[in-house]
C-alpha cells in the first residue's frame, strides 16, 4: 500500500496553480520504474528496465517498433500486470489497483492507438471522458487542437482522432501525462504544434513521458531520454548528448574520386556504395562535410535524420536483438563496425 | 464533480437505439402470435398436435394452446424469450467487454480513475437497459394486443411471466459476460456464448425428456423459467428464481476474478 496516495481518491479539483502542487510526496518524483519486467514466455519483452521520470520534465522513450515501449506504457496504467519489478505513478505502486486507481484521476494518457467509441460524436466523448475524470481545460484545448467534435468518430481522419486523444489526455489537468507515439498520424504542421504545446504544458509544471521512434521528434522536444531495445534500457541520456552522437545520414551521388574523398573523412561510418554513390553515418565537424562536398562535382546529395536502427548499431555496438522486430532495420548490418 | 455511474449511463445510452429496435421487433411478433391465435379461433389444437411426439410437445411448451395464454405461452414466451432473448442477452453479453479489448477502447477506459471491478458493474448495468425495456414495454403492448382481439389475460400472471424472465436473462448475460472478460475477440466471445445458451437449451429440452439423463436439464437455465404455467395458473417456484439469481452471482463473481487477473 503507498500511504501517500491512500487518503486522495477521486480527480483533484484544486490544483490550478503553476508548478502543480500534488498530494504526492513533494520528494517523490512523478515516475520511478524500478526493474520492471515483462516476460511473456517466448517474448521478454521488458527486462529489468529502471529509469525515474522527474517533475516538471519531458522525458522521450525512445526505440524501434517492437522494442517494448508500449508494454512498458501498458504496465504503468495497470492494464499488464509486472512479472517482476514495479513501478510508482504519481506514488501509486502499480501493484496496488486501488492506490493506482486515484492516482489515475491526476494522469493523462495517449494511447498508441486510438479506440474510441465509432458510432458516438466527439462532443458526446468529450463528455464522457469529462464527467469521469473533469474536462475544467476542456474549451481551451479546443482551440489549439481542433477535431470536428460535432461529427461521429467513424468519419474521423487519424489526425483528428489523435488530437481527440490529445484533448481528452490533457483536459482534466493531469500532473503527468503518459503518451504512446503521440505523433503518429498528425501533419508536419500540426506536429510542430504539439511540441510546441507540450513544451508550454512543461513550463506550467505538466510531467510529460512520451514514447516514439522517431529520433528527431524526441530530440526536438525532450530533456531527457531513455532508449528501449529489446526490451532493455540501453541509454538513459541528456537530449544534447544525444543529438551530438546520432550523426546524420548521408547520401551522395558522384563519382569515385569524390566517394573516396568523401569516405576518407573523419566521422564517416559504415559506408555503403552503390552503383552511383555511397551512402554513410557522418557523426563528424559538419563544416569538414559541406567543404569536402563543395570540392567535388556532385551530382546529387541528402542529407538527413539516420534511422533510428543505425544509431543503435553504430553508437551502441551491437545488432539486431533477437527480440526487437523492428521494420525499420531491414539490414542485417553485416559489414558494421 | 460526481463520479456515479457515468459509464454505466454512457453505456446504457449506447444501448437505447439496440434497445428501441429489439423491443419494436419483438412487439410487432407478439402482435402478429396474437391477431393469429384470433384467425384461428375454433380450431382443436390437441388434434393438430395430438400427431407430435411427447418430447417434441415438450420441447415446444405447447400445453394448452387453445387459450389464448396457452398460445402466448408457446408462441412468444418460450419462443421469444426463452430462446430468442436468451440469445440476444448471451450474445450482447459477450461482445460487451472483448469488443472493447478487440478495439483497444478498453485502454482508454483503465485510465479512468476506475477500478477494473466497478468498470465491470457498469458495463454490466448496461445491459440492463434492452432487458427492462423489452419487459416493461412489450409487457403492456402484449397486453393491449390481447385486449384488442376481444380475449384477456390475467394482467398478474403477465407481469409475472415477464419479471420472473429477468433472472433468467440475467444468466444468459452472465454466460457471455463470461466469455468477454476471458477472451480478446468479441466474435469469440459472442459466439461461445450463444453457443453454449443455445446447448443448454436444448440440453433441458431435448435430452431432459430422457430418464437416465433426466439430472442434466438441471444444468440449464431454462429449467427454471417456464412461462407457460405462468401465463396459463400463475403458478411459478420462487426458488427457480433464487437458483437463477445465485447462478448469476456465482458467474459475475468469476467474471470479476478472470477480470481482474488478465492483461489488457
Amino acid at each position: 500500500m503507498s500511504d501517500e496516495t491512500a487518503a486522495s481518491g477521486g480527480p483533484p479539483e484544486t490544483s490550478e496553480t503553476l508548478g502543480t502542487v500534488s498530494e504526492t510526496a513533494p520528494d517523490d518524483p512523478p515516475l520511478v520504474v524500478e526493474g520492471l519486467t515483462k516476460d511473456y514466455g517466448s517474448v521478454l519483452a521488458n527486462d529489468d528496465v529502471s529509469f525515474t521520470v522527474d517533475r516538471g520534465e519531458i522525458f522521450g522513450f525512445l526505440g524501434p517498433n517492437g522494442a517494448g515501449k508500449s508494454t512498458t506504457i501498458r504496465l504503468l496504467l495497470g492494464l499488464l500486470k509486472p512479472t517482476a519489478g514495479t513501478a510508482r505513478v504519481l506514488g501509486a505502486d502499480i501493484r496496488d489497483e486501488a492506490a493506482l486507481t486515484a492516482a489515475k484521476g491526476r494522469v493523462g494518457y495517449l494511447p498508441a492507438h486510438l479506440g474510441f467509441d465509432e458510432e458516438a460524436t466527439g462532443e458526446a466523448v468529450l463528455d464522457y471522458h469529462g464527467a469521469v475524470k473533469g474536462e475544467r481545460r476542456r474549451e481551451e484545448l479546443l482551440e489549439i487542437f481542433t477535431p470536428p467534435v460535432e461529427r461521429p468518430i467513424r468519419e474521423y481522419s487519424t489526425g483528428n482522432k489523435r488530437m481527440l486523444g490529445l484533448v481528452q489526455a490533457f483536459m482534466h489537468d493531469p500532473e503527468l501525462v503518459i503518451m504512446d507515439e503521440p505523433t503518429s498520424g498528425l501533419d508536419p504542421l500540426k506536429q510542430e504544434g504539439f511540441n510546441e504545446f507540450i513544451r508550454r504544458e512543461r513550463d506550467r509544471g505538466t510531467t510529460i513521458f512520451f514514447s516514439s521512434h522517431v529520433l528527431s521528434e524526441v530530440r526536438r522536444v525532450c530533456d531527457r531520454v531513455g532508449i528501449l531495445r529489446g526490451g532493455s534500457l540501453v541509454e538513459l541520456d541528456r537530449v544534447e548528448a544525444l543529438l551530438h552522437r546520432s550523426g546524420k545520414h548521408v547520401r551522395v551521388h558522384a563519382d569515385d574520386a569524390a566517394i573516396a574523398a568523401l569516405t576518407a573523412l573523419d566521422g564517416v561510418v559504415d559506408a555503403e556504395p552503390f552503383s552511383e554513390g555511397t551512402q554513410f553515418i557522418y557523426a563528424g565537424d559538419p563544416n569538414a562535410l559541406l567543404d569536402e562536398l563543395a570540392r567535388h562535382d556532385i551530382r546529387d546529395v541528402e542529407i538527413g535524420e539516420p534511422p533510428i536502427e543505425d544509431v543503435f548499431v553504430h553508437y551502441y555496438g551491437s545488432k539486431e536483438p533477437e527480440q526487437g522486430v523492428s521494420e525499420t532495420a531491414v539490414e542485417p548490418g553485416d559489414d558494421s563496425v | 464533480m460526481t463520479t456515479v455511474f457515468e459509464t454505466a449511463r454512457y453505456e446504457g445510452g449506447r444501448r437505447l437505439r439496440g434497445a428501441a429496435i429489439l423491443t419494436a421487433g419483438v412487439s410487432a411478433y407478439s402482435g402478429f402470435i396474437v391477431w393469429y391465435f384470433s384467425v384461428l379461433e375454433g380450431i382443436d389444437y390437441e388434434d393438430v398436435f395430438e400427431e407430435l411426439p411427447p418430447a417434441m410437445l415438450e420441447a415446444f411448451g405447447i400445453e394448452s394452446l387453445s387459450t389464448v395464454e396457452g398460445f402466448l405461452g408457446a408462441q412468444v414466451f418460450n419462443f421469444v424469450w426463452l430462446l430468442g432473448l436468451g440469445l440476444y442477452f448471451a450474445y450482447i453479453g459477450g461482445g460487451a467487454v472483448a469488443g472493447d479489448v478487440e478495439s483497444e477502447r478498453m485502454d482508454l477506459l483503465l485510465s479512468f480513475p476506475v477500478s477494473r471491478a466497478r468498470l465491470l458493474v457498469e458495463k454490466f448495468a448496461a445491459l440492463l437497459v434492452p432487458m427492462i425495456a423489452v419487459n416493461a414495454v412489450g409487457g403492456p403492448i402484449i397486453y393491449l394486443f390481447v385486449l384488442a382481439i376481444g380475449e384477456s389475460v390475467s394482467i398478474a400472471n403477465l407481469f409475472f411471466a415477464h419479471l420472473l424472465s429477468i433472472p433468467y436473462l440475467l444468466v444468459c448475460a452472465a454466460v457471455g459476460f463470461a466469455f468477454s472478460v476471458a477472451v480478446d475477440r468479441a466474435s469469440i466471445a459472442e459466439r461461445a456464448a450463444v453457443g453454449t445458451v443455445f446447448v443448454l437449451y436444448l440440453v433441458e429440452s431435448v435430452i431432459g425428456g430422457a430418464d437416465a439423463y433426466d439430472w442434466i436439464q438441471y444444468l440449464s437455465p431454462t429449467q427454471y423459467y417456464e412461462p407457460t404455467p405462468i401465463l396459463i395458473e400463475g403458478s411459478y417456484e420462487l426458488i427457480d428464481s433464487v437458483i437463477l439469481l445465485v447462478a448469476f452471482v456465482g458467474l459475475f463473481i468469476l467474471s470479476q476474478a478472470l477480470f481482474e487477473r488478465r492483461d489488457i
